[in-house]
């Protein structure tokens, strides 16, 4: 019997031990006078019969496994007899065996729910970590190859060098392309494009949010608010595009109109676009943070004679800002991990430049450009990438921590 | 005037005095809910009225009417006059902003702005420029907080926020911040049902002191608050006034079996 009929079969027990067990569990009460009550959900019983039927199946398996993994130099033939006839009957055995011991313990007065209970709780406790400890598994495989890459190209470099030209020799007898990984340029761009990108989402967003919250009827937020939302759901590469063949374009030519060279792909064009990106990122964390301000803020304003432009300005905003600070830090990390919107408009030439009308490059396209193709997996070159991306998680986690401490002191303050 | 003296004559449980609002056949509709029929109400100047009545009655409704506070409420419906001075507030011309400069309002939850406590009070005279200077300010701020008497409790640290205070040093921040706009008149919804019986005597004692100088409109859940201090008293009932009177009349020897039946706490 192969694998998946077998598994299929195992459930369809287990799960009538389950009914069953529920259904006995029931009628125990009905028939034993001594107490109204069982001691536990039927439905835990029926869980209980449940795992014992699933444990001997398991156990034979992981023994199998063990067994074929340590043996060494097996009969084929004679595995393949086990796997097909020994096995399964082993377990359906195993299966029944376990189904009918427990199903044998149920009576009213079989305390299994602080057992179920434990293990629920177990369940949900193995839930919540395995994505904790995938974030701790990543950052360790960053640091070993980071580590890795500083035993070849020196701290002082990566953290203070001003070119960036990762361009290592191919051939052994090649000259002059040693590479040089000077990590200011990058971060320096990065930061030009986050900081455009901001000035564009933080105006736009924030007054869009005010709008919604105090001027707009019931009806237009109704309508208009889930619309603002959908740009959130825009794919980055349509973005992307958009910014390389639209907005670039467009900036290129206005810039010639006026006689001002703007290269194609600018920091300007990137930063545009990724900021219309963000506005409903930071329009909708900042409407949800205005309407945390309590209504009777609002009513304490204006029933001193306050006008609505008034009472958004001195007491609304001022209420809300560290909350809105939050929202824009968490906005400028979603910015600095930007990838697909910079590679496709603002190129991979690492200018170190502050003027936005030129083409910079920006970490993560950097790491795009230094993993995409082949590669060998112990050259400065692609080790750079780990390196990268290291200092850019830490960067955007430092900025994440900051903002959730920002807006968790906000949060306090009228609870 | 003339029909407001046939009126008083009409209802002859109250004595003479000047009004300074007066109400006329006042409708208020949330959306399709009425919430109020057909009110008649005047306020005397210079003396504590204070609206009773069960829950959902319509007393706060009536009261956030008088400085319209209600526009800010979608669906919200006013029919009818209500005077200040002989001007309809809700006729054309009549600027809300600067109405709810004139008519103060005490809310029931303490409400400091989460600014600290000189600002709190100065947050009027600087929207409204009451002050030309800063010495002018800073001398509006304290004689406000002399008269709402926090004066002494707050002086030391007129630069903490305001939000520190207690409850009822709070709320009588908020009658400050009321006061520092110079209002003629101050209305007051439940402003003592967040605080403690000896908060609650600190701020009944500085409304009876008010009343030297302003008109106050006070809606209460408490019967021996209205019976202590006010003058006059409106008992509202689903929506309508049942009975206006002045206040030893009210408590003492009700007309109407309703206002009987409240004020002995027989429903409500």
């Amino acid at each position: 019997m192969s694998f998946f009929p077998l598994v299929i079969v195992l459930l369809l027990m287990c799960t009538a031990g389950y009914w069953y067990g529920s259904k006995k569990a029931l009628s125990g009460v009905r028939n034993n006078s001594t107490s109204k009550f069982i001691t536990s959900r039927p439905h835990q019983f029926g869980i209980y019969v449940f795992i014992w039927g699933m444990i001997p199946p398991v156990l034979l398996g992981l023994i199998w496994v063990v067994m074929k993994l340590t043996a060494g130099n097996l009969d084929q033939g004679l595995v393949q007899q086990i796997e097909n006839v020994v096995f399964p009957v082993a377990i359906m055995l195993g299966a029944g065996a376990g189904l009918y011991f427990s199903i044998g313990r149920i009576s009213p007065d079989l305390r299994v729910r602080k057992t179920i209970e434990t293990l629920v709780y177990g369940v949900l406790i193995i839930a919540s970590t395995i994505s904790i400890l995938t974030t701790v598994g990543i950052v360790l495989s960053l640091m070993f190859e980071t580590v890795q890459f500083f035993g070849k190209v020196p701290l002082s470099e990566f953290f203070f060098g001003l070119t960036w030209s990762p361009q290592t020799a191919l051939r052994a007898d090649q000259v002059g392309s040693s590479g040089a990984f000077g990590s200011i340029p990058l971060f320096l761009g990065t930061m030009l494009i986050t900081f455009i990108a901001m000035c564009v989402a933080v105006p736009l967003g924030l007054m869009s949010a005010i709008y919604m919250t105090e001027y707009a009827s019931d009806r237009f937020r109704a309508v208009v608010k889930p619309l603002l939302e959908i740009l959130a759901g825009i794919p980055t590469v349509v973005y992307g595009f958009f910014a390389a063949l639209t907005v670039g374009v467009f900036f290129r030519d206005a810039g010639d109109a006026v006689g001002i060279a703007v290269s194609s792909e600018s920091a300007l064009a990137a930063g545009v676009v990724m900021g219309m990106m963000i506005i409903p990122f930071v329009s909708s964390l900042s409407d949800d943070i205005i309407m945390a301000v309590p209504q009777s803020l609002r009513d304490g304003s204006y029933g001193l004679g306050a006008t609505k432009s008034e009472t958004v300005r001195k007491v609304i905003l001022p209420a809300a800002l560290p909350g809105i600070v939050g929202a824009v830090l968490l906005a400028v990390s979603r910015a600095i991990g930007e990838t697909m919107i910079v590679v496709m408009a603002a190129g991979f030439a690492a200018n170190l430049t502050a003027n936005p009308l030129e083409a910079v490059t920006t970490v993560t396209v950097q790491i795009v450009g230094l993993l995409v193709g082949d590669q060998e997996f112990d050259s400065a070159k692609t080790l750079a990438a780990f390196a990268l991306a290291l200092v850019l998680f830490v960067v955007t986690l430092t900025l994440n921590v900051i903002a959730l401490l920002v807006v968790r002191k906000y949060r306090e303050k009228y609870d | 005037m003339q029909s407001l003296v046939e009126e008083s004559a009409a209802t002859e449980q109250q004595t003479e005095f000047n009004s300074v609002i007066s109400a006329k056949r006042v409708n208020v509709f949330y959306g399709d809910t009425q919430a109020l029929t057909n009110v008649d109400l005047e306020v005397p100047e210079n003396q504590i009225t204070s609206l009773i009545g069960p829950s959902g009655c319509g007393k706060s409704t009536f009261l956030r009417c008088l400085n319209r506070m209600n526009d800010t409420v979608d669906g919200c419906r006013v029919e009818g006059e209500i005077l200040l001075d002989g001007v309809d507030i809700y006729g054309p011309g009549v600027d809300e902003v600067l109405l709810r400069a004139r008519v103060g309002m005490v809310f029931q939850k303490p409400n400091p702005f989460p600014k600290s406590i000189y600002d709190n009070v100065a947050y009027g005279p600087r929207i409204h420029g009451l002050a030309a200077n800063k010495d002018e300010l800073d001398e509006m701020v304290l004689t406000s907080l002399e008269k709402a008497g926090l004066i002494n409790e707050v002086q030391n640290r007129l630069h903490s926020t305001g939000t520190s205070l207690s409850g009822g040093q709070q709320q009588r921040l908020c009658i400050a911040r009321a006061l520092a706009v110079q209002p003629e008149i101050i209305l007051m919804d439940e402003p003592c049902s967040a605080l403690d019986p000896i908060a609650t005597a600190k701020v009944e004692e500085l409304i009876e002191e008010l009343k030297e100088n302003y008109s106050i409109i006070i809606v209460t859940h408490s019967m021996q608050q209205a019976a202590r201090i006010s003058q006059k008293t409106a008992f509202f009932h689903l929506g309508e006034v049942v009975e206006v009177g002045d206040t030893e009349k009210i408590f003492t020897s009700p007309s109407d079996e309703r206002t009987q039946g409240y004020i002995t706490g027989r429903f409500g």
